[in-house]
């Protein structure tokens, strides 16, 4: 009885808690695929959180709000890709530049406009809807508790990853997005610009990271400074654990969604210091990186 | 194209900082002036403040010194290919290390002590580092992502020492034990912080260099970052230089964070250097991973906060100005087409 | 009135040089076309700038009696030129349908690849033209041939009505010339145009109607193919001298042995053959041993075996009696072994480096003092092997910045004045001019005539029968035929398109006897 107690919430919450991964990692895919390294999902991220929380607290409209908080952050991602793309600047630094630019303007505009530079509470704003669903389903023993009773959000993000899937695999765009990333000269030779699926790609992700950092300031009621708390990092090693597929990232994201609930858990009740087990996601990431990693070249008989 | 690699490039790059650097400006002034309801004063605090008394400028010295060594760390790695994101633990780590040692030895000689120390800062940023180049070789995991990982349990097991065991029951600060006096390095700019360290700091770029492009180790190391599969092919032991670079980078790294601790705040205190990692790959490429360029970018970083640490203690800006300068320094430093244009335009043939 | 007219085109890099000087150059319709001339003449900008992947600083084209403008692929493509480049502009992990869509995917609903669409159109093109491929295959696991065959897909799917092809055969071997020939007087039948870009002699003379001859970025000459007599006379108006000499081959006794493969063989997981399956071979001194075979079939991977840059899964590799099986390359280098890759500007030289840096990276040893290189020294030991190979550059400039020819003779001037006797040499004359191609030759017969045992792998037959004391062929990582060159030669004095042939059957495996032809030595069946 005691396991059944822990295993639901503890799943249910893993559910909840892997969404953001989920959708950063999946908007990253994108730029991924197009053969860009993108190490700004954190600072998307955070800077979606900030955008969207400021928006709904100020129209009072959630849907609006959400709205315009994903287009300041592809904004942001718009000037990373530009700066990448066309000014041939370095991915990876500029990658870091959108972090730290995320990080400094989410607190400096912070303060301009609610006068603190600590967390910023948003009591008035409205919440994010649960989707609703039949009795019936959500009576099913087990899967019912874990996988109903989730906000509109979570719902979102599965849906974005078949689109996500559907559309890398099988539309003319995809096949052109993957092409970028494999073979640029082809892609060239054939009349296309590279550059611009790339853009693209880069601008899905800034939708998708606006989303999940939505999801963790609207939760909250409340924006904290650097409240993505590396999650963006995670989402990206989430792409690679997850073998750069749809798929694969929903089975990572939720390995790290299972983590961090089972940190969260364990912080309240196992005696260990709480650094180490903020350490934990980190911990289990870099041994699935060498298991992985000996797995393969075991396979390559190097 | 049969030119000669150094003058044409060497002023295109400076051309192509120019431009950044006037961009980044430009920003800094137009956010106060939309932001500042004093903006005249917060543009003066902010690019002359650093200048306008010995306290100011020897902290902005002294501010460098980390910069250097994060500096001299990445240029080491990038030179040699090698991608080490795992910095701000190195940095850290080096703190720890520095005052494990002082707190171990309360009553020892203070150079003796202090050099023991030094050391333990080496050998703990540098075997950090060194284990995800050890990874690499091994079982061929990405360096760059290992090293951020380990780099992000250290922080946490650092914060966990300073809040745990190294916690100091006087105060209600989240600081260790101060370290014994005998371990301070001497002042050089009373009352700011600048010391002894800027002296090591300046010697380390000069043997850094000397150590890239005249010895036979840094020969290895650069062939290596030019062309792997040439360098084996030639003969070199091109696994020893996916290792070394790491090891090397995260001793400098780890000094750096030592010496904060041993230099100006004779205490370790959390989140002391963060930071520190990130704006060291900053440096390195505002130096184009030139250890002697090394020395000029770090002090441009650090006027940076300087000149947003001033305006913020005189006016109503926001220190995280620095940030966004910086952030748009990042995004433009290499941008290739900058330099490119620059090129361009000088070649009137 | 011909098809296509180019007038006037000129186009001019920043440093200078002439890549184009006011070309002329026009094309019949329904004709083929060689465009004709040394590396460096501006075949391929030409072509580039006509498929528009190149802008031109001035000039005219004109097709069909309209004047056109071409900005990129795609106006070109919409015109209906197309192009195939030396370099395969393929994507390894798609399909062959894929590839040949990319870019003009048939849609379904607007908004999905129709995938059926494209493989039905896909196989009645193949069929018309009696090509063997499966649209569903990888492009990964095609041959080489069969690649180029796709590249001529993209452009038949697309229509093309002129198709340029960029040295199609310098990857192919005789009989899958014949192949792309065949399928070029097919598509000609069909009412297609084709201009093909070439420096190999002879295939000019076999397939083209046309030629223009271009040299260092003008036209030198337009001819009816049918108008020249021979060789000689295409390549006095392609180099504006007479070039072609035969290659003078002293006799030499053979000394001892020196490189010694037993039974060697290379496996790899999840690849069902063995890339090189029991070799055995043995160089010995004073003689140039090749090898030959159509790239891919272990050619490559025989290379980095012996070069120790892989290492092998069964078998000895000995060097002068000393077991090195398992010895990296520094070691073998510090035993004497020289070697100069096929991959010349990734593994045989670093590009960014300056050409001092590049000269020393396997001795560098030599100019240590305390730990720190002496420069000065460094800097005397590169201007004296500029100056004996003749390089146009200097110690400092980065290398990248030679031509290919000069890069090459960097690469030489390091191995082969090493007091190496185990020397590796390949693919040596890949894209070099006729006059750098036998400064290559000369100084592997001075290798060879100072006592090393050479191994000469190339991809070329005709260099191999020019330069090689015995042949080995290579298929599928087995060697399949072991012929005494001297001999062969010899006795097939007026057949040697007929010897080329017979090697080239081997090459294909298209014989599963094994040919040992002339050789004192027995050697043991495959």
């Amino acid at each position: 009885m005691r396991n059944s107690q822990f295993a639901i919430p503890f799943l249910h919450s893993a559910i909840e808690i892997m969404t953001p991964f989920l959708l950063a990692a999946i908007g990253g895919l994108f730029t991924e695929l197009s053969g860009m390294l993108n190490i700004a999902l954190e600072g998307l991220m955070l800077a979606g959180a900030f955008f969207c929380v400021t928006f709904a607290a100020t129209t009072g409209n959630l849907f609006l709000g959400i709205l315009l908080g994903i287009l300041c952050t592809m904004l942001l991602s718009l000037l990373f890709g530009m700066t990448t793309i066309y000014l041939k600047a370095n991915v990876f630094i500029t990658g870091l530049a959108t972090n730290l630019f995320a990080s400094g303007f989410t607190v400096m505009l912070a303060f301009q406009l609610f006068g603190t530079k600590g967390v910023i509470q948003f009591p008035n704003i409205p919440r994010l809807p649960v989707l609703m669903v039949p009795d019936s389903l959500q009576r099913i023993p087990f899967v019912g508790d874990i996988l109903f009773g989730h906000n509109v959000i979570v719902y979102l993000s599965w849906l974005i990853v078949a689109i996500a899937t559907v559309v890398i695999y099988r539309t003319p765009f995809g096949m052109r997005l993957r092409g970028t990333g494999m073979n640029r000269q082809t892609i060239v030779s054939l009349g296309l610009s590279p550059g611009r699926y790339q853009l693209v790609g880069m601008l899905i992700s800034g939708f998708t990271c606006a989303l999940a950092g939505s999801m963790l300031t609207i939760q909250l009621a409340a924006f904290v400074p650097e409240i993505s708390a590396g999650r963006g990092w995670i989402a990206l090693v989430a792409i690679y654990l997850g073998n750069r597929t749809p798929a694969g990232i929903l089975v990572a994201s939720f390995i790290f969604g299972l983590s961090e609930s089972f940190s969260n858990y364990a912080q309240g009740t196992i005696r260990i210091p709480s650094d180490f087990i903020l350490a934990f996601p980190y911990l289990i990431t870099i041994v699935a990186m060498i298991l992985y990693s000996v797995w393969r070249q075991s396979r390559r008989g190097t | 194209m049969k030119g000669k690699k150094k003058p044409g490039d060497f002023l295109a790059s400076l051309t192509g900082l120019a431009i950044t650097l006037l961009i980044a400006f430009g920003l800094v002034v137009a956010l106060i002036l939309i932001l500042s309801k004093t903006p005249g004063k917060m543009i003066y605090y902010f690019f002359l403040g650093p200048f306008t008394n010995t306290y100011y400028l020897g902290n902005m010295l002294n501010a460098a010194v980390p910069l250097v060594f994060s500096g001299l760390g990445m240029a080491v790695a990038f030179k040699s290919s090698v991608f080490n994101l795992g910095g701000e633990g190195q940095v850290y780590a080096g703190g720890l290390a520095v005052t494990l040692v002082c707190l171990g030895l309360p009553s020892a000689n203070g150079f003796l002590g202090g050099l023991l120390a030094v050391m333990a800062a080496l050998l703990l940023g540098g075997g950090i580092a060194g284990l995800s180049g050890f990874f690499k070789v091994k079982w061929n995991v990405d360096e760059m992502i290992s090293s951020f990982l380990i780099s992000s349990i250290v922080l946490l097991v650092v914060n966990y020492f300073i809040t745990g065991p190294l916690d100091d029951p006087g105060n209600n600060m989240l600081a260790s034990l101060p370290l014994a006096h005998q371990y301070n390095l001497m002042k050089l700019f009373s009352p700011s912080k600048l010391n002894l360290s800027a002296l090591f700091a300046i010697a380390a770029s000069a043997l850094t260099f000397l150590f890239m492009s005249r010895s036979h180790i840094g020969y290895e190391m650069r062939m290596c970052g030019l062309n792997r599969e040439f360098s084996r092919y030639g003969g070199i032991k091109v696994s020893r230089y996916l290792v070394l670079p790491m090891i090397i980078g995260g001793a400098l790294h780890g000094l750096g964070g030592g010496l904060m601790v041993l230099g100006t705040y004779q205490v370790l205190y959390k989140g002391f250097s963060f930071g520190m990692g990130w704006n060291g790959i900053a440096v390195a490429l505002i130096a184009r991973n030139n250890p002697l360029g090394v020395v000029p970018a770090a002090l441009l970083f650090a006027y940076l906060d300087a000149g947003a640490k001033a305006a913020m203690l005189n006016g109503d800006i926001t220190f995280e100005i620095a940030s966004i300068a910086q952030s748009i320094i990042f995004f433009f430093i290499t941008a290739q087409i900058l330099s490119d244009l620059a090129r361009k335009t000088r070649r009137v043939k | 009135m011909p098809y296509l007219e180019m007038k006037g085109i000129t186009r001019l890099y920043e440093n200078g040089l002439r890549a184009n000087d006011a070309v002329d150059f026009s094309v019949e319709e329904n004709e083929i076309h060689a465009i004709v001339g040394e590396n460096g003449a501006g075949k391929t900008t030409l072509m580039n700038i006509l498929y528009g992947l190149t802008r031109s600083d001035s000039g005219t084209i004109i097709l069909d009696a309209a004047r056109v403008s071409i900005r990129n692929p795609q106006d070109a493509n919409r015109l209906g030129i197309g192009m195939v480049h030396q370099h395969f502009k393929l994507i390894p992990d798609f399909t062959v349908a894929e590839n040949v869509v990319l870019g003009i995917e048939p849609v379904r609903a607007r908004l999905f690849v129709d995938r059926a669409a494209a493989k039905a159109n896909i196989l009645e093109i193949v069929s018309r033209h009696g090509f063997s491929i499966d649209p569903d295959a990888s492009v990964r696991d095609l041959t080489v041939g069969q690649m180029q065959q796709v590249e001529i897909l993209k452009m038949l799917y697309r229509d093309s009505k002129l198709l340029i092809l960029d040295e199609p055969t310098s990857v192919l071997t005789e009989q899958e010339i014949e192949k792309l020939f065949g399928t070029l007087r097919s598509l000609k039948k069909g009412g297609r145009t084709c201009v093909i870009i070439t420096h190999k002699l002879q295939e000019v003379l076999e397939i083209s109607d046309r030629l223009t001859v271009m040299r260092k970025g003008r036209v030198v000459a337009v001819r009816r193919t049918a108008e020249i007599a021979d060789r000689a006379e295409l390549a006095r108006l392609m180099v504006g001298r007479d070039v072609l000499y035969p290659l003078v081959r002293m006799e030499k006794k053979r000394g001892r042995p020196i490189l010694e493969l037993k039974d060697v063989t290379l496996t790899q997981r999840g690849r069902g053959q063995p890339l090189l399956d029991r070799i055995n071979l043995t160089v010995h001194s004073g003689e140039i041993i090749g090898v030959a075979g159509v790239s891919g079939n272990g050619l490559g991977e025989l290379e980095d075996v012996v070069s120790g840059l892989r290492r092998i899964s069964s078998g000895q590799i000995f060097h002068n009696g000393h077991d090195v099986s398992f010895l990296d390359t520094g070691k073998l280098r510090e035993g004497g072994m020289a070697y100069v890759p096929a991959n010349r500007l990734r593994r045989g030289a670093s590009l960014h480096a300056s050409v001092m840096e590049n000269l020393i990276v396997s001795n560098h040893h030599r100019f240590l003092r305390a730990g720190f290189l002496r420069n000065n020294k460094i800097f005397e030991y590169s201007m004296e092997l500029i100056k004996s190979f003749g390089i146009h550059g200097k110690p400092r400039v980065q290398i990248g910045t030679l031509s290919g020819g000069n890069i090459q003779k960097a690469i030489l001037a390091r191995e082969l004045t090493s007091t190496a006797d185990m020397v590796v040499v390949c693919e040596p004359t890949w894209g070099l001019d006729v006059e750098s191609s036998q400064f290559v030759y000369e100084k592997i017969f001075s290798m060879r005539a100072a006592g090393a045992g050479v191994l000469f792998i190339s991809s070329a037959l005709d260099e191999i029968l020019g330069i090689a004391d015995s042949i080995m062929v290579l298929y599928r990582g087995k060697m399949v035929a072991f012929l005494a060159n001297g001999r062969i030669v010899r006795d097939n004095q007026h057949q040697s398109r007929q010897l080329k042939e017979y090697i080239g059957e081997y090459m294909l495996g298209l014989r599963d006897d094994f040919a040992s032809v002339g050789t004192e030595k027995k050697e043991t069946q495959p």
